[in-house]
């Protein structure tokens, strides 16, 4: 599909607009963590601004785990196993965190949260046990290998994942060509899609209703006769568990892992950005939103490599009007320079309080509002009723 | 002390481990508890605890009267540094003299309180009073939003005009007047002149906003609308307008405390300063229960003193640099566990 659309006739605005895709693979994983927010934020309508915590913890987990720093765990650990580790890992870290703040609510909830993964992030950008260099993260050292998903210990149902680490499939069926990294997209799709059903399958079932309808009326829920403090603790154990596997993905991709993108506050903010924009409240819509942000990102990148604004308009535009000076000095490149390039945040930013404002659903809730009722079962409803009509 | 003692005796084992740690404990222990050590430490507590009531205040101001927690609130701190910093390099030169200096400085809080105020009115105004009436959720949403376009507007200009964002404006630390370098001893204690200053200014301002509060009939629409705004509007009094004072007045003292960020080697003027300050005034407002005026200042003071009290450790005998930050924001999760509402809160506010 990319290929295909590189290669038309578009080719040059193509590349420019479409996001590569190692873009796509942190979009993977990071949708998946933003749905772990989003499944106890959205639905329990209790903001967990402390989520990077979970994801954090099942991040060093891993990368931990593979410089051989965590006892019983050595490097040959097979990744499917650290994954689950991982979310086992950041569910026991939920379970502490939330048996003491579920005791809250509202505006207090968030903020103690927020204290919690502060404490702990401080603590692991200080810690000189995860590495010598605290401060700048852990990277990946004790195995050159790629991490592996699929069978653990049978190499043929298993690929490894990684940029540089990864494998890369030739002839598969006689005529598909992967490449390391198209092979990571897959592999990270297919554990990212087998949690994204685990979590579609807890909000469609009565666990998942009495969650809204704690968000909805929490004193009628308990009214009712539902124990809400466990239920809101389950679901927060089971969203610390996905993102805790989502943070492993990201290690196992990335093999790095630092204090910044890792337990800082801001790594939750992110979340909450792409969750408010795809659609608050449903599971699919965070995947929707990092899309729309990754895409905006790298569309306005600073290093221009592959695609983005830059590359475009040097290729496409003529020197003369990019060096035309508009005010004092400023050329038309020096200005896009200045205000554009590596300042996505700006906009995206912008984009988002305009989301807040008037598109309080997000892209996936309006679509659906619109279409009356999940895009998989309107769709099709609208079509057949335009082709009988 | 002893709840420190007992603090710091379970992070003991990241120390380098010696037979004798207990001893080197109540070595160190003894020399904290000295009378001298004591009283600098106390010192540099209220100086720091005059800073964060400073960068609170506007925060539980706003939070009180409407239910806002305004997670802008660091981005104007940093904004105010910045526009201070501006007037400051602007003004003073090198021949201007302490006084001329001092003054300087007035007419940069001025002018970032003023700025900031009225870029605080304009928010209240165009995007803050369309969503008073959606769940409290929407208004944090909200203003972080407004974080990431101020944070990333600040980042451009301060990159076109040659700076490096992350680093701390040095020009603004050059404008401040030698004696406020120095150390004054007074009576066996010696506190440096920036410290006594910042007192100063942080007494001043609690003064001021108490009086605001208690002597003002604007303060007592905001102290009635923090109860009832129903009842207040009620009773005739232009709710709307009330709220966008207060709210501008808070971004002001946001943008007043920066200014004397930007005066202090630890902070200084940068863009990162907008989550290192939201961060502790989090904190503060948190653990003295949101809305309470009087306990965001009790708050800042046991923050203070506590930071300062782990500075002294961290020097002298825990060997872990985040020690100080870290215990900041236990102190946060330990009061959250205690006393949910904070030290002063009220229960109905907050969402609880």
């Amino acid at each position: 599909m990319y290929t295909l659309l590189v290669n038309s006739g578009l080719s040059a605005e193509v590349t420019a607009v479409l996001p590569r895709i190692e873009t796509l693979v942190v979009v993977l994983f990071f949708a998946l963590f933003a749905m772990s927010f989003d499944f106890i934020s959205g639905y329990t309508g209790y903001l967990s601004f402390g989520h990077a915590a979970f994801y954090g913890t099942g991040a060093y987990l891993v990368a931990l785990a593979a410089n051989g720093k965590i006892p019983l765990l050595g490097p040959e650990t097979p990744f499917m196993l650290l994954l689950v580790l991982a979310g086992v890992a950041a569910a026991a870290l939920a379970v502490a965190i939330g048996s003491v703040s579920f005791r809250l609510s509202g505006v207090y909830f968030a903020m103690i949260t927020l204290g919690f993964s502060q404490v702990l992030y401080v603590f692991v950008r200080d810690w000189d046990f995860v590495s010598s260099a605290p401060r700048d993260g852990v990277a990946v050292t004790g195995t050159l290998e790629g991490f592996r998903i699929g069978v653990p210990w049978v190499d043929g149902l298993s690929v490894a994942i990684g940029q540089l680490t990864g494998d890369s499939v030739e002839g598969l069926f006689g005529f598909i060509t992967l490449s390391p990294t198209e092979v990571s997209f897959y592999a990270v799709g297919a554990v990212v899609l087998v949690c994204y059903l685990a979590l579609q399958r807890l909000v469609h079932s009565p666990f998942g209703r009495t969650l809204i309808a704690i968000r909805e009326n929490e004193e009628r829920a308990r009214a009712i006769g539902y124990n809400t403090y466990a239920y809101k603790l389950g679901a927060f154990v089971a969203s610390g568990f996905f993102a805790g596997i989502a943070g492993a993905l990201f290690v196992g991709f990335r093999r790095s892992v630092t204090p910044e993108n890792g337990f800082y506050f801001l790594v939750a903010g992110d979340a909450l950005l792409v969750s408010i924009i795809g659609g608050f409240g449903t599971l699919a819509g965070p995947l929707y939103g990092e899309l729309f942000d990754a895409t905006v990102r790298e569309f306005l990148s600073k290093e221009g490599g592959g695609g983005g604004l830059l590359p475009y308009l040097r290729a496409n535009v003529g020197d003369a009007t990019l060096a035309t000076e508009i005010y004092n000095g400023l050329t038309v490149a020096e200005a896009i320079d200045t205000f554009l390039n590596g300042h996505a945040a700006l906009y995206v930013g912008l984009l988002f309080v305009l989301f807040v404002l008037y598109v309080p659903n997000g892209l996936l809730g309006t679509a659906r509002d619109r279409m009356g009722g999940t895009l998989a079962k309107a769709v099709p409803r609208r079509l057949r009723r335009w082709f009988d009509g | 002390m002893s709840a420190i003692a007992q603090a710091t005796a379970s992070l003991a084992p990241v120390a380098p481990v010696g037979a004798a740690l207990p001893l080197q404990f109540a070595d160190a222990l003894i020399e904290f508890l000295s009378p001298a050590t004591l009283a600098d430490v106390i010192v540099r507590g209220i100086a720091e605890a005059s800073l964060y009531v400073m960068i609170a205040a506007g925060l539980t101001l706003v939070f009180g009267l409407m239910g806002v927690l305004n997670f802008a609130h660091g981005s104007l701190t940093m904004l105010g540094a910045y526009l201070g910093g501006l007037v400051l390099v602007a003004t003073v030169a090198q021949s201007t003299g302490g006084v001329g200096r001092l003054l300087a400085f007035g007419v940069a809080v001025v002018v970032a309180f003023g700025a900031l105020a009225a870029l605080g009115g304009g928010l209240e105004i165009g995007l803050v009073r369309p969503i008073y009436d959606r769940p409290p959720l929407y208004q944090i949403l909200l203003t972080f939003g407004v974080t990431l376009v101020l944070d990333e507007l600040a980042r451009i200009l301060v990159l076109f005009y040659g700076l490096q964002p992350t680093t701390v404006w040095q020009d603004v630390l050059g404008t401040k007047p030698a004696f406020l370098a120095n150390s004054v001893g007074v009576a066996g204690v010696s506190a440096s002149g920036l410290e006594l200053f910042q007192i100063l200014f942080g007494v001043l301002t609690v003064t001021g906003v108490y009086l605001f509060l208690t002597r003002t009939r604007y303060g007592l629409f905001v102290r009635a609308g923090g109860e009832d705004s129903e009842m207040l509007s009620a009773l005739g009094v232009d709710v709307n307008r009330v709220f966008t004072v207060v709210f501008a007045l808070g971004t002001g003292i946001a943008g007043a405390a920066g200014v004397l960020l930007a005066w202090d080697p630890s902070w200084g003027a940068s863009v990162p300063l907008a989550a290192e300050t939201l961060l502790p005034a989090f904190v503060v407002v948190i653990v003295g229960g949101l809305g309470t005026f009087r306990g965001t200042v009790v708050a800042a003071l046991i923050v203070g003193l506590v930071d300062s009290s782990m500075t002294w450790w961290f020097q002298n005998f825990v060997d872990f640099t985040g020690l100080p930050e870290m215990v900041v924001f236990l102190v946060l999760v330990l009061t959250l566990i205690v006393k949910p509402q904070g030290l002063y809160g009220v229960s109905e506010v907050g969402g609880h």
